[in-house]
């Protein structure tokens, strides 16, 4: 587009042609007033805020809606300009309620702002102003309807960015109302973006509501940790607590939204269960201790167990995946410093001969350029919500999408294909669309290939792939443990190669990118979880685990744990019975936002943060314990003044491990594969303590789905209990498949 | 919840607009499940219909809570369709309303406990030179008066 030139204001402007004037006057720093526009939303030019004057037009033009052209003279603020906005301002003010007393978005609320400059000290209008009810749509939006101005923002965002359709407008005239059409509430995952976007009060948060105004509040910057996104976020704080988190603006990872279990999981921050005390376990029973004691213990403990026997190899450490770069750098620090590889964060495989590493080599704002995209195992949308969105966006300008799953899932946009195959038959679906791209570049056939067959599905995948200049294959959770996962890495990494595709391993999730950055995985002669659990270790340093949710093989692992002569030191920021019976020493730790550190996400970019709050109570930062653990140990090279320190020290050393074989296997498997996944708003210990997501629709995901034949196998019927959860009959899942979203702890044994 | 018939009917509309439009037949669509449906809609039909077309509950209701011909309470076999808009309320619109509903014994948006009638008030139907005028059926009746409407009513089985 060519630059043209505009005067706004009797100043000369340079802009594109064709571009819309409240964009250039937001650029310029020239303040309009608006309710309906929205920079990442479709234009409504239905709040008529925004009317500028324009020389030439007869009436006062909406700038959301004017597109500008060469030598257009606007201004934004003669009298016809102001006298629109006053009389438009008076007009939206007829039915709004003057109840900012008690409306939780006063002082930081569009209209009240926009009143100050435009409105009238005295309302003109003596009749009865209308009485919206409101509806109850969930446990995260309270409504005020009676609020609305209908700017139609959040039906807008609902469907052009979330993907449902679910706030509407019906009515009309003066009964027009802004309501969900379905009485139980609204859906998606990335509903508390209305509540940004919402110009007035009518949406506000509900887990927020009456509990303080925003310039009572210090704001900290800060990065969310649940997902692979690593969300920029504002958390609002009082009083050193942690009372409300907004979206912050960062074009390269969020845009300006943020998901929901990013918004409201600090709820579990506040949480009855948080763990605040040092305890150590004396005769079988526990007793709160002060730090210095509990470390002592600690140190004593790891001397009698591993230090005095010298039998270093027989110490083990396990992190969560939530954990910071930091901590996940000085606890491997610390057991390679006293000589032990047994490290490792992969709790959740259940083969770790067979685990994935396979790199990303597409940037998140990358996707929503692809003109094709292959996603295998993975419920994307609940799982990667801003990753989702911007293949939504892909998908919306033309990209084709593709899917190779064990079960049919509510994708938020129009799929090219879906294939429904069982986790066994991936691997030799993969390898049959390998062949078909090797056959068409008319490339050497690999033998592990020669036998397989390509069908038409392989077929026509490859050709996808082959012809898209710019394509991603994605590879999702439910990969982690298939039978062939390492196989289908490797088939993966050989097909991109071939296609000039780009790959995302979504496979990981929360803060792995930083384990595997920082080396947390053994090293050479160093055993993997499972190998540390069959081993009769006799000491381990536990980060932030939860064996129930965390380990694959949960009861194996609490019982290795609970070994009479195993020494357990566990970190910890709630409490949890399994970790109780296992531990000999639990040290309280300080919980997201209440600690410095850094995430890695998806892209390997590097976001530190600072603590948004003090560690509450006698909680510490986990990265600070491990140093002072280190430093009772005597260990040279943990003079640290503060987390940044530890965080330079990660980024000037290159750790870099091959976890996973070359070999390929690619015949079929039998039997039925059980694909486990947490619930979404189950992934991480906070969001299982936040109580509102939790009374959401996907926070109270918990299902064994099978389809009848599988059902009939397995001899279990609807609402029966499979692996400890209640079985819901889907033709949507793959033959002889379980698909199982648990949000309570597993019994899974498999 | 949709018969065949009427799939049929809303079918012969969508194939009308290009391929991937069908939300467009909304109305159409709306309008013959209505009449399968005691001439009333509900949030079960208006489901029904915008799963038929393939497109979001919420964007159908809109459509059906816009216009005056879709109802959301049930109906009489007859409804009385009274416009209330200047015309008619000049020549005295409001008055007659009140006669009809006194008549009837029941309100406006009301149906008569025999289930036979029920009044609507409704904006301009395009009548203007005969107001003040109602609507029963595809029938206008203009320059009412209160005699007038009772010998309608009266009339109505």
């Amino acid at each position: 587009m060519a630059d043209i030139e505009i005067e706004i204001d009797g100043n000369l402007v340079n802009a594109k042609a064709g571009e819309i004037l409240i964009a250039v006057t937001d650029r310029e720093g020239i303040s309009v007033p608006r309710f309906c526009y929205h920079k990442k939303l479709s234009i409504a030019a239905n709040c008529r805020m925004c009317l500028v004057d324009v020389e030439g037009a007869p009436k006062p033009q909406p700038a959301c809606s004017t597109p500008i052209a060469d030598g257009m003279k606007i201004h934004t603020q003669n009298e016809k300009a102001k006298a629109s906005q006053k009389a438009v301002m008076e007009f939206l003010l007829i039915n709004h309620p003057l109840d900012c007393p008690i409306c939780d978005q006063g002082g930081e609320c569009e209209l009240q702002d926009v009143a100050m400059d435009y409105g009238s000290d005295v309302s003109r209008f003596t009749e009865g102003k209308r009485i919206v009810a409101d509806s109850d749509i969930g446990a995260l939006i309270q409504t005020d309807m009676t609020r609305c101005i209908h700017c139609t923002r959040c039906v807008r965002f609902g469907a052009e960015v979330a993907g449902i359709m679910e706030m509407g407008a019906t009515g009309r005239g003066e009964d027009l109302k802004i309501e969900p059409f379905l009485e139980e509430g609204i859906q998606s995952e990335l509903s508390g973006n209305m509540i940004d976007v919402c110009p007035v009060g009518a949406l506000t948060s509900k887990p927020f509501r009456y509990e303080l105004r925003s310039w009572q509040m210090n704001a900290v910057s800060n990065v969310a940790r649940h997902d692979l996104v690593g969300s920029n976020i504002i958390t609002q704080t009082y009083k050193g607590k942690v009372k409300r988190i907004v979206a912050k603006d960062n074009e390269s990872i969020n845009e300006t939204w943020i998901s929901d279990r990013d918004r409201f999981s600090y709820e579990g921050l506040s949480h009855e269960n948080r763990l605040l005390a040092p305890q150590i376990k004396v005769e079988g029973t526990w007793k709160e201790v002060e730090w210095n004691v509990a470390l002592d213990f600690a140190t004593r403990g790891l001397a009698n167990n591993v230090f005095n026997t010298h039998q270093t190899d027989k110490l083990g450490a396990l992190a969560s995946n939530t954990a910071t770069l930091e901590e996940f750098h000085l606890l491997q620090k610390i057991l390679r410093s006293v000589g032990s590889e047994n490290i490792d964060h992969r709790l959740n495989v259940k083969d770790l001969d067979n685990a994935i590493s396979l790199e990303s080599s597409i940037k998140l704002a990358g996707l929503e350029g692809v003109d094709h995209a292959l996603v295998i195992g993975s419920n994307l949308r609940l799982e990667q919500p801003m990753i989702s969105h911007r293949l939504r966006k892909a998908n919306l300008s033309g990209a084709s999408i593709d899917v190779i799953n064990a079960m049919a899932f509510d994708f938020n946009y129009r799929l090219n294909s879906e294939n429904i195959i069982s986790p066994n038959q991936t691997a030799a679906m993969l390898a049959g669309v390998l062949k078909s791209v090797l056959q068409n570049a008319q490339v050497e056939i690999p033998d592990y290939l020669v036998d397989i067959k390509v069908n038409d599905v392989a077929t026509q995948l490859a050709e996808k792939l082959s012809q898209s200049d710019n394509s991603v294959i994605v590879l999702g959770e439910h990969i982690v443990n298939n039978p062939q996962a390492a196989s289908i890495a490797n088939l993966v990494s050989e097909i991109a190669q071939h296609t000039n595709s780009t790959t995302l391993n979504v496979s990981a999730t929360a803060n792995s990118m930083a384990a595997n950055m920082t080396g947390f995985v053994p090293g050479k002669g160093g055993l993997d979880v499972n190998a540390m659990l069959a081993a009769d270790l006799k000491a381990y340093i536990l980060l932030d685990i939860y064996p129930q949710y965390d380990f694959h093989h949960s009861l194996q692992a609490v019982e290795a744990l609970s070994n009479e002569d195993t020494f357990v030191i566990s970190l910890n920021s709630f409490k949890d019975d399994a970790v109780a019976q296992y531990s000999d020493v639990l040290l309280p730790i300080a919980s997201f936002y209440e600690t410095s550190g850094s995430h890695v996400n998806v892209e390997g970019e590097v976001q530190s943060f600072a603590a948004a709050v003090n560690a509450p109570s006698d909680t510490k930062p986990a990265w600070k314990v491990l140093k002072v653990l280190a430093d009772l140990l005597e260990l040279p090279g943990f003079h640290y003044a503060d987390s940044t320190q530890v965080t330079s020290e990660v980024m000037h050393q290159s750790h870099k491990q091959h976890v996973h074989g070359e070999s390929i296997d690619v015949k079929v498997k039998r039997g039925v594969n059980v694909i486990w996944q947490k619930s979404p708003y189950a992934v991480d210990v906070l969001s299982r303590h936040a109580t509102s997501l939790q009374a959401t629709n996907i926070g109270q995901i918990n299902s064994a789905s099978m389809n009848k034949a599988t059902a009939k196998k397995l001899e279990v019927a609807q609402d029966d209990e499979y692996l400890g959860v209640p079985v819901a009959i889907n033709e949507a899942v793959a033959n002889n498949c379980v698909f199982v979203n648990a949000n309570h702890s597993t019994g899974v044994q498999s | 919840m949709i018969s065949n018939k009427a799939k049929k009917q809303i079918d012969a509309w969508v194939a009308k607009y290009p391929e991937g439009h069908q939300s467009s037949a909304v109305m159409e669509a709306l309008k013959i499940v209505q009449a399968e449906n005691d001439n009333r809609l509900t949030s079960d039909t208006i489901q029904a219909v915008a799963d038929y077309l393939a497109m979001p509950g919420i964007a159908a209701a809109e459509v059906a809570t816009f216009y005056e011909n879709y109802n959301h309470k049930p109906v009489g076999k007859h409804t009385i369709r009274f416009c209330h808009n200047i015309s008619c309320m000049l020549n005295g619109s409001d008055e007659l309303i009140t006669h009809l509903e006194n008549k009837l014994g029941v309100k406006t948006g009301e149906v008569t406990p025999d289930g036979l009638i029920n009044v609507k008030k409704v904006e301009c139907l395009g009548a203007c030179v005969g107001a003040p005028m109602f609507q029963i059926g595809d029938q206008y009746y203009e320059n009412l008066t209160a005699d007038k409407i009772d010998e309608i009513v009266d009339g109505l089985k």
